[in-house]
């Protein structure tokens, strides 16, 4: 990401922000409340295009993308919400197998794959429930095994944790640890001190719209 | 295109349509209406141009001699018009003849031309059969300027009405099809928005996971096509029942009028309203999908 602004009508969200996140590393973005960390997310997977500046992900230029390039840019990302977005009229299985099915994947794959990663979150009994019928935590590990179900390069999480209390966060990160362990980019926006502070891994802070520090293994440094 | 995609958009397409039970039904009947009118005014135009032709067919010209005609005058003026080019048939109409013809049509007023006495008023007559329409112009003020022809003139003002009447069913028809198509494609694009209302969620997550446009708004416009096409089903079967008792009827009472038989026009009418229907709804569907499929 080179000297990126993002500028919403009068609102300055980003300015000139440059970082290079390397393949397999495990990012946090933190801030106080509107600092610009959804900004920074939404950017990495072009839900919004910057003011100015270059954005790179996975070595595509995501700003002088085609349009009709953009679903195989997404591809190889793996997104996750705070708000989980499952789908409440599906079961717990046909929501990861969604993912599958609407890029076109052969049937025969699709069960078997579906069925492993749902053995990654501890969730594969859950498989024929409704959302509605999970708690939070296990929503979200659900949003996360859609995410990774396509086996993305890069998974990109906005406050994945800010709505479960610390102990599921916590399984949730040990989750996330995971799939970071077995190569796969992670770059996660959160409010969750302990969290940061527990895992060790790289720290942006960003306040105001402007990075203020990049530590390679950094803490959330703000007291709360 | 893989067999599991299809498999998938036919799935996505049937759940919809069931979904939205209500606004689908709603939606086919309006479709069904619609191209039901636009089935009838098609019916009634390729009717009456049909009449209009055959009537043209049928034109001949009257030729009236003069009353001092001598027999032999008659068969050289026969032989004449017989020689004219695009002449098919010639029928000789005699002084005699044309007053039987006229008792015959008087029927129960008969003794009316008990007033005549023995006296004839009638001409002697041609009736000539030409081979085309165009003919007729041609000849008519020819033969008028015949030895010993009083007069020749042909039906022109009946076609020429019928074929203005024509005109003015398929233009009337066309106004009104154009509204009609567009108050089709208003209700299916509506029905659809609506879809991908309630299907907003979806479609978000469609685009996250990295679903192409395409796919995305297949399952939508097959939603749109099919209630096209399930409207266009229902309307050409009222148009068949409706069009097979109009035959019945008009064959009871008006047994003259040539009516188009129903069985190779209706194949063509019910092939011609189920591609407007699932054109439209195709359209429809495309229309509302462009204002909320923006990435
Ligand atoms: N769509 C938008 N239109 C206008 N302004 C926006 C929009 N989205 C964000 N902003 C503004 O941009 C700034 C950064 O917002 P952003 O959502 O990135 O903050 P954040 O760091 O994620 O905050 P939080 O921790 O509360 O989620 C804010 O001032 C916000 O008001
Ligand atoms: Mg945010």
């Amino acid at each position: 990401m080179n000297n990126v602004s993002k500028v919403y009508g009068s609102n300055t969200a980003l300015t000139d922000i440059n970082v290079h996140i390397q393949p397999g590393e495990f990012v946090f973005v933190v801030g106080p409340s509107g600092a610009g960390k959804s900004t920074f997310i939404k950017l990495c997977f072009r839900e919004v295009l910057p003011s100015s500046g270059s954005i790179f992900v996975n070595g595509c230029d995501v700003i002088k993308m085609e349009p009709k390039e953009i679903p195989f840019m997404r591809r190889q990302l793996g997104i996750i919400f705070q708000d989980y977005r499952l789908l409440p009229d599906r079961t717990v299985y046909e929501n990861v197998a969604f993912a599958m099915e609407v890029i076109e994947t052969p049937h025969r794959k699709i069960k078997r794959r579906v069925l492993n990663v749902l053995d990654l979150v501890g969730l594969r009994r859950r498989a024929d429930s409704f959302p509605g019928e999970l708690s939070g935590g296990e929503q979200q590990r659900i949003a996360i095994a859609r995410a990774i179900v396509n086996d993305p390069l890069l998974v990109i999480a906005d406050e994945p944790t800010g709505n479960l209390d610390p102990e599921t966060s916590w399984d949730i990160m040990e989750i996330f640890k995971e799939i970071n362990d077995s190569g796969t980019t992670i770059v996660m926006a959160t409010h969750d001190k302990e969290i940061v502070d527990g895992m060790g891994k790289r720290v942006l802070a960003i306040e105001k719209g402007r990075i203020v520090r990049d530590e390679q293994h950094g803490g959330y440094g703000y007291e709360l | 295109m893989s067999f599991s995609t299809k498999e998938y958009f036919v799935r996505e397409t049937y759940k919809s349509v069931r979904r939205n039970g209500f606004m689908s039904a709603a939606c086919i009947s309006t479709v069904a209406v619609s191209l039901l009118i636009l089935g009838l005014f098609l019916l009634l135009s390729l009717n009456t141009n049909n009449l209009a032709q055959y009537l043209e067919s049928q034109v001949q010209i009257s030729v009236y001699m003069e009353d001092s005609c001598t027999a032999d005058e008659l068969k050289a003026t026969e032989a004449t018009l017989k020689k004219l080019p695009g002449v098919v048939k010639v029928t000789a109409i005699s002084r005699e003849e044309a007053k039987k013809r006229f008792e015959e049509r008087l029927g129960d007023q008969k003794q009316l031309l008990n007033a005549l006495g023995e006296s004839n008023p009638f001409p002697a007559s041609f009736d000539v059969q030409v081979d085309s329409p165009e003919r007729i112009k041609e000849l008519t003020p020819k033969i008028g300027e015949l030895a010993k022809v009083e007069t020749a003139k042909f039906g022109r003002e009946v076609v020429e009405q019928l074929f203005s009447l024509s005109r003015i069913i398929r233009f009337g028809g066309l106004i009104l099809v154009f509204f009609l198509a567009m108050g089709t494609l208003f209700i299916i694009s509506n029905t659809i928005r609506l879809t991908v209302f309630a299907r907003r969620k979806e479609v978000t997550i469609m685009k996250y996971v990295g679903a192409t446009d395409w796919f995305i708004r297949w399952p939508f416009l097959l939603e749109g096509m099919t209630l096209g096409f399930l409207g266009a089903v229902v309307a050409s079967f009222f148009l068949d029942s409706v069009y097979g008792a109009m035959l019945g009827r008009i064959h009871s009472t008006l047994a003259f009028l040539p009516m188009l038989p129903a069985t190779p026009l209706l194949y063509y009418v019910t092939v011609f309203l189920l591609l407007i229907g699932v054109g439209i709804g195709a359209l429809g569907s495309y229309i509302s999908l462009r204002k909320f499929l923006r990435v």
